[in-house]
């Protein structure tokens, strides 16, 4: 990456790309440890389908992770992607059951959530609201909407409507049962997303702004543009997670993905965003998300309870990020 | 104004032509008059709040002039913002560091502008390779792959130089450029911008620095109260001359009669207060009814020293003494307990709960006082003790229960002077206690400063309103760059000589100025 003719501090150099890179390792290691553990204490963990199996259940809170991974390096933050989950695949539905393709409603439903994430985007830069508060009513509103239209009934979705959410590619028959489209879908959205992060303008004045708002402004970036751009991103991808669902489940759920934003924005802590704005990378989210989603598989197969399971994830939470201040302290 | 200058055949790259800009309250700029030429520097100097940074947020864009015009390269422009001066060639170095501590350096050098590969994606490897050439034309040793916030002040500030040099600017307007630098960094800066000069870059050096104008400067400007009031060559002004020209306005008599008379009993004794990079080994007394003037320009540490002794701040190495006890400067507790009091520059961030209403406020310091039984609070006794204080410092209020946020900037200040007062303080540090505040009640306040040392507190007043510390004070530690520069009596002084020691020009005007400070209490005048 970096093939410069000056021949700088030699040990501020190699300290500085060794302490990343072990950082790196850590996350990494963390996951492959948990791997490891579970695989001894369940001995069904560490199989083909339960690997896909994990892999299927946590590409929600994956993608979602990944869109408002995005908010919190600007220094924001969006509460109401969970509601957005539920009204963009209750919306896909009702237009499909309406006589609408099912392509189409599909791409309906990811718009919904652009709009919503542009309502959003509009709110903290042209209102000026603080981004909790116009995504803590955003989060009321989208909820209240789902439940509205459906008099808070599910609908059955019509024939076709599943095979996004239940269909696989590459199976061949017994011995592997295929990839899931959604787990297909998170690999690219991960992958597209975490290239706009890390190799694009776009990315790095999504950092810019984040790391000192004032400093991009003076540098000539357009800061309220970023920071529409970056709701707009949250609520798309919670569009496209919200169709995923209602695709899973054959069916509109108002009532679904209740506290699922919380979840996500504990993913991209763990894996390492900063609440301060500046810092995070999408591999950290998909890392954070795996974390809780083989703490969850592994600690049911072990026997422990839902309970359990949460008193565990917020230890993760708080351990994680007490290590972070540890680690940037020293 | 009219300049006799041999360089003038120099072509004229900016010419700023009557501008004016005002904000709410404040003419910032008064009909101001400037030029800049290819290949020269060009000082800018003026007390706090004569208009330099104003004059350079117009000509970067970030501010546009509400009158007046800016010609560049013979054409009047007006930047709409920082992309369209950034565009035409004008760089700014702002003197707050304006980075991203997050990103690489070479990031920061090329933020709005990377490099792009064919694909559309950013082209990292060259902008490092080109990075790390602009670093080395500067003669700078720095990795444009290190992030940013690993490096030392320094080194960040000359990421910021290499930044707004990357633009190609034909004008870069410095801000303050050394005041985060060492020695050696300076010289450093200074090879670089002599070696940009010869390159027929137009260069403004803003800077409280006089005496390391002399070093860089062609011609220099003179600021005051948003006017621009001379332009010359360096080599025909003489540094008194700056000086003068900067404070130019001559002190009215706003000024209550003296009230206070210091006595020779120690309230309080200062010694050897250090805090890295700071503050400098400051040592000084206070005595019962004095009023001791904290004067320095920006950044010479007056509210820092102010803050040191109240333990509001860490600090190194230092004792505060008073009586015969040392006091505990880990946290403000120790020294409020011993009777300290901060008024904060910010009234309504540090000193006011101003959504609490007058009563709350005046009591906040010391509820015990009203408190019966149980940690119960005693409204009756608050009502008192409010009633009091309003009574004797003459504040305006509709009720005792008035909600702070209502009373205007001198009550809010006189509130806060209760909550002290009721706290039994006896030492008052005032931090520029009239900012903000109109002339008729500054008048008040001023009355209250000198009653308050008349009834034998000793107090403390930092103000950067250097007629202010004329007017009031017996004494004034006056501070250069966190090191103490003078300690003089207010009687014996002028506001020239204040701004030279201030300034950091007296070593070659006049003696040193390290003789004063050694016995600052032999300066007094015995009362």
């Amino acid at each position: 990456m970096n093939e410069t003719k000056v021949e700088p501090s030699e040990t501020t150099k190699t300290s500085n790309r060794s302490a990343e890179a072990l950082d790196r390792l850590l996350t990494f290691a963390a996951v492959i440890i948990l791997f490891i553990i579970f695989s001894i204490v369940a001995p069904y963990f560490f199989t083909v389908r339960n690997v896909l199996d994990l892999a299927l259940q946590t590409c929600t809170i994956t993608m979602m992770g990944i869109g408002v991974t995005f908010c919190i390096i600007t220094g924001g933050i969006d509460l109401s992607i969970g509601s957005v989950v539920a009204l963009t695949g209750t919306i896909a539905v009702i237009v499909a059951i309406r006589g609408v393709p099912i392509w189409l409603s599909i791409i309906i439903g990811v718009l919904v959530g652009v709009v919503t994430g542009s309502i959003n985007g509009l709110m903290v830069t042209r209102l000026k609201l603080p981004p909790f508060i116009a995504t803590l009513g955003m989060m009321m509103v989208a909820r209240g909407v789902a439940l509205t239209i459906t008099n808070a009934n599910s609908y059955s979705a019509p024939q076709g409507f599943s095979g996004l959410g239940n269909d696989t590619l590459f199976g061949t028959g017994r011995q592997f049962p295929g990839i899931p489209y959604p787990v297909i879908i998170m690999i690219v959205v991960a992958l597209v997303f975490g290239f706009l992060l890390s190799r694009t303008r776009l990315g790095r004045y999504i950092y810019a702004t984040g790391s000192n708002e004032e400093a991009a402004r003076l540098s000539g970036i357009n800061i309220n543009q970023i920071k529409v751009t970056v709701y707009i991103i949250c609520g798309m991808l919670s569009g496209l997670v919200g169709v995923i669902l209602a695709s899973r489940m054959v069916s509109s759920q108002p009532n679904s993905a209740v506290g699922y934003e919380l979840n996500a924005i504990a993913a991209a802590i763990i894996g390492g965003t900063s609440f301060m704005g500046g810092v995070g990378t999408i591999l950290g989210t998909v890392i954070g998300s795996f974390i809780i989603g083989i703490l969850t598989v592994g600690l049911t197969m072990a026997g422990a309870n839902y309970f359990m399971q949460q008193i565990v994830i917020g230890l993760v939470v708080i351990g994680s990020v007490t290590l972070d201040q540890v680690r940037t302290r020293r | 104004m009219a300049v006799k200058n041999p360089s003038s055949a120099r072509e004229v790259i900016l010419e700023v032509e009557n501008v004016s800009k005002s904000f709410p309250g404040v003419k910032a700029l008064d009909r101001v008059s400037f030029d800049l030429r290819k290949g020269e520097v060009h000082a800018l100097v003026g007390e706090n709040g004569a208009g330099k940074s104003t004059l350079m947020k117009i000509l970067s864009g970030v501010y546009q002039p509400d009158e007046g015009t800016i010609r560049y390269k013979g054409k009047a422009v007006s930047f709409r913002d920082v992309n369209d001066s950034h565009k035409a060639g004008v760089g700014i170095i702002y003197q707050e560091l304006n980075l991203l501590p997050h990103l690489s350096v070479a990031a920061n050098i090329f933020i709005g502008r990377e490099p792009l590969t064919k694909y559309g994606t950013l082209d990292e490897k060259k902008m490092n390779a080109d990075a790390a050439e602009i670093l080395n034309r500067l003669n700078i040793r720095l990795d444009p792959t290190i992030i940013l916030q690993r490096l030392p002040v320094s080194k960040q500030q000359m990421v910021e130089i290499a930044k707004a040099l990357s633009l190609n600017s034909e004008v870069l307007i410095m801000d303050e450029p050394t005041s985060a630098l060492s020695e050696a960094e300076i010289d450093e800066l200074f090879s670089i911008i002599h070696a940009l000069r010869d390159h027929g870059v137009a260069i403004i050096y803003i800077s409280h620095r006089l005496e390391e104008l002399r070093h860089i400067v062609d011609r220099i400007s003179i600021f005051r109260d948003g006017h621009s009031v001379s332009t010359d060559d360096f080599t025909a002004i003489r540094p008194y001359e700056i000086v003068s020209r900067m404070v130019g306005r001559k002190i009215e008599a706003v000024f209550p009669p003296k009230q206070n008379v210091p006595t020779k009993e120690k309230l309080l004794e200062v010694r050897n207060i250090v805090r890295a990079g700071i503050l400098h080994d400051i040592s000084f007394d206070l005595y019962r009814g004095e009023i001791l003037g904290f004067a320095g320009l920006m950044g010479a540490g007056r509210s820092e020293l102010g803050r040191a002794i109240f333990g509001a701040d860490p600090i190194d190495s230092g004792d505060v003494i008073m009586g015969d006890r040392k006091l505990s400067l880990n946290s403000p507790a120790d020294t409020i307990k011993a009777g300290i009091a901060y008024l904060s520059e910010d009234r309504k961030a540090q000193g006011l709960a101003v959504k609490m209403r007058l009563t709350e406020n005046v009591t906040m310091a010391n509820v015990q006082k009203i408190s019966k039984r149980f940690g119960v609070i005693s409204r009756d006794q608050e009502m008192e003790a409010t009633q009091r204080y309003v009574k004797d410092l003459n504040i305006k209020t509709p009720s005792l229960t008035q909600i702070v946020n209502n009373l205007s900037g001198g009550n809010q200040q006189k509130a806060v002077v209760a909550k002290w007062l009721f706290k039994d303080s006896k030492i008052l540090i005032f931090d520029e206690p009239t900012r903000g505040i109109d002339v008729g009640t500054k008048y008040a306040i001023y009355e209250l400063i000198g009653r308050l040392a008349r009834e034998g507190k000793g107090i403390i007043m930092i103000s950067s309103d250097l007629p202010e510390i004329v007017g009031l004070t017996d004494r004034m530690l006056v501070l250069h760059e966190g090191s103490l520069a003078a300690t003089l009596t207010t009687a014996k002084t002028t506001p020239e000589e204040i701004l030279r020691y201030a300034a950091g020009v007296t070593k070659s005007i006049q003696g040193d100025a390290r003789m004063s400070d050694q016995k600052p209490t032999q300066a007094r005048k015995q009362p």
